[in-house]
């Protein structure tokens, strides 16, 4: 059996409107978060879970963390089912929510830990190994006597993983954790939930709407949209599904005129530059570059793959997300 | 160390930083207290009441040496079920309701300790006739501690049910503002108890708010008599035991019917 497992997972939340003029009653609507969802996760994995937003993924990670209770289905972590066995459950999953905080604002960090290492029980000398571990992995050592407020947003979320990870959870479920975070921070985040999975064999659910997260971190993505499993596999299998255009942008020498190109070809023009997008496919690239070339004189010539987000942007598109 | 009492500690650590809050409350007490008593002086030379004057002067001050304890709410726990951030307390290993009596009960303690300690001091060195009276007696005292102390637990009680409403309404201003009209008034904090109607007072005297700190105050000025502390005393039991019930039991059914907004 499977770490997680989840059969027909089923969520309804009603939206009450406010009520028109006129009208007498308030409008009720129904959104179903999640669909029947079902899926499983092995111990040990790190898995990327992704949708646009409204898409049901914050749903997914409080109904597995026992805050929320399904209207149907079931799931299993680890043999508990969250919701049932809440407190039980709570001890062994580590959650982080991106948008909110688990820290007192007031006061220093080491003092919201120390609370946390009582709330789990956490003994002395495996408390004080998992923080001096956790400090220095996140860099968190010269803030520790900080108080929170005090803290920019990247020191924060580093303090807030570290949080989530004192008691050595077995499952992470991480939602945005990368939210508003520099270059610098996210790369940090990212090396230290690589090592935190390799070495202590953590289970990762991680959502997020950066794809540099997903692409540096998951071997497995999944994606949601509409309370329903889109896609389930290898991230590069997801992207080849969509990546079948190419883009070139060619500057030239002087005045030139452009040939026709054949079938297949976009062009866009900026002053001396052409952006030419195609399909390998159907145009091969080397038959383009010599149309391309025998134009006039090139100064300068470059090809981009396309970004992940395009991608995403199109696979949403091509879903009705 | 055990998490509720952890919480306790975290929570007063907090409170102990708010020093500017703790003078400023201070200052604004002796003030009303001064006001009270002089304005109570002045009533009793034109129409001497049947409650002696020393009895209500002892009222004013230990009612505003405590006021902390009934008017004091937790801003960032109210703040956190408004915007969700419970979704972090809802998954640890924890019971809710313990969790937050215990939060509570370390600002109210240490609240009102802080503004009490300079208060009753200030309020002993006053002149004869405005000063706080001596207790009755020393066993009188003692059963005064006792009895504080269970108006306390039941002010923590009380508290913790407002939280569990706020949690359904998602604001909690209406409700604050209705009970603490009904806690001002039948707490004795506006008026002396003591000075209600006797028929008045047979009611009042038994709803919980009497319990918080007119049961205490009673005591320790001899409105009520020692031989009377058993039945005050169990009276208190009862409606701290009757209002952590009913907290324990919305928070379980909040538990149930929960759902957290956004992110």
């Amino acid at each position: 059996m499977a770490f997680i497992e989840t059969h027909g997972l089923t969520k309804t939340f009603t939206v009450r409107k406010k009520r028109e003029k006129g009208r007498l009653l308030r409008e009720k609507t129904e959104i179903r978060a999640l669909d029947a969802l079902s899926f499983s996760v092995e111990k040990g994995e790190l898995v990327g879970y992704i949708g646009p937003n409204g898409a049901g993924k914050s749903t997914t990670v409080k109904l597995l963390s026992g805050i929320l209770t399904p209207d149907g289905g079931s799931a299993l972590v680890d043999g508990r089912v969250p919701w049932q066995e809440r407190r039980r459950h709570a001890a062994h999953i580590g959650v982080v929510f991106g948008q909110r905080s688990q820290l007192w604002w007031d006061v220093p960090i080491l003092d919201s830990f120390s609370l946390l290492r009582d709330i789990y029980r956490v003994p002395e000398a495996a408390y004080k190994r998992r923080l001096d571990a956790l400090t220095s992995a996140l860099q968190l050592e010269p803030f520790l006597r900080t108080p929170l407020r005090l803290l920019s947003l990247g020191q924060r979320m580093r303090a807030e993983l570290c949080g989530s990870l004192l008691h050595g959870p077995e499952l992470l479920f991480l939602d945005e954790p990368t939210i508003g975070l520099d270059a610098v921070s996210k790369l940090a985040l990212r090396d230290f939930l690589k090592r935190e999975n390799a070495q202590n064999g953590t289970t990762v659910l991680l959502t997020t709407h950066d794809m540099e997260d997903i692409a540096a971190l998951c071997s497995r993505v999944m994606v949601l949209g509409h309370g329903q499993k889109l896609f389930d596999g290898a991230l590069n299998n997801l992207l080849a599904r969509y990546d079948t255009s190419r883009e070139v942008n060619v500057r030239y020498d002087g005045e030139i005129r452009l040939p026709d190109l054949p079938q297949g070809c976009a062009v866009a023009r900026e002053g001396a530059d052409y952006r030419i997008s195609y399909a390998p496919a159907q145009v091969p690239t080397a038959h383009l570059l010599s149309l391309l070339q025998a134009a006039g004189p090139i100064r300068e010539l470059t090809a981009q793959p396309q970004s992940i987000d395009r991608l995403i942007a199109a696979m949403y598109r091509e879903m009705d997300l | 160390m055990n998490a509720y009492l952890s919480v306790f500690r975290m929570r007063r650590k907090m409170e102990l930083q708010y020093r500017g809050a703790v003078i400023g409350g201070v200052i604004c007490q002796m003030f009303f207290g001064l006001i009270l008593v002089s304005l109570y002086r002045a009533l009793y030379a034109g129409k001497p009441q049947t409650t002696p004057i020393e009895a209500v002067v002892g009222y004013v001050w230990l009612q505003q040496a405590f006021f902390r304890m009934l008017l004091a709410s937790d801003a960032e726990l109210l703040d956190k079920i408004r915007t969700g951030g419970i979704a972090y307390d809802l998954c640890r290993p924890l019971n809710l309701y313990g969790y937050y009596y215990a939060r509570i009960m370390a600002q109210k303690l240490m609240g009102s300790l802080l503004r009490a300690a300079p208060m009753l001091g200030f309020a002993c060195l006053l002149p004869r006739g405005m000063a706080l009276p001596p207790p009755v007696s020393l066993p009188a005292f003692l059963v005064f501690l006792v009895c504080l102390a269970l108006g306390l637990l039941c002010v923590c009680a009380l508290e913790n049910i407002t939280m569990a409403f706020t949690m359904r309404t998602l604001d909690s201003r209406g409700v604050q503002a209705m009970l603490n009209l009904l806690m001002m008034t039948f707490s004795g904090n506006i008026l002396p108890l003591t000075l209600f109607p006797d028929s008045w007072q047979k009611v009042i005297t038994a709803l919980p708010y009497a319990q918080l700190l007119d049961a205490p105050i009673r005591i320790y000025t001899g409105q009520y008599a020692l031989a009377e502390a058993p039945r005050v005393l169990l009276v208190q039991g009862i409606w701290t035991l009757a209002l952590a019930g009913s907290g324990v039991l919305l928070w379980r059914h909040n538990q149930k019917r929960l759902t957290v907004q956004g992110g």
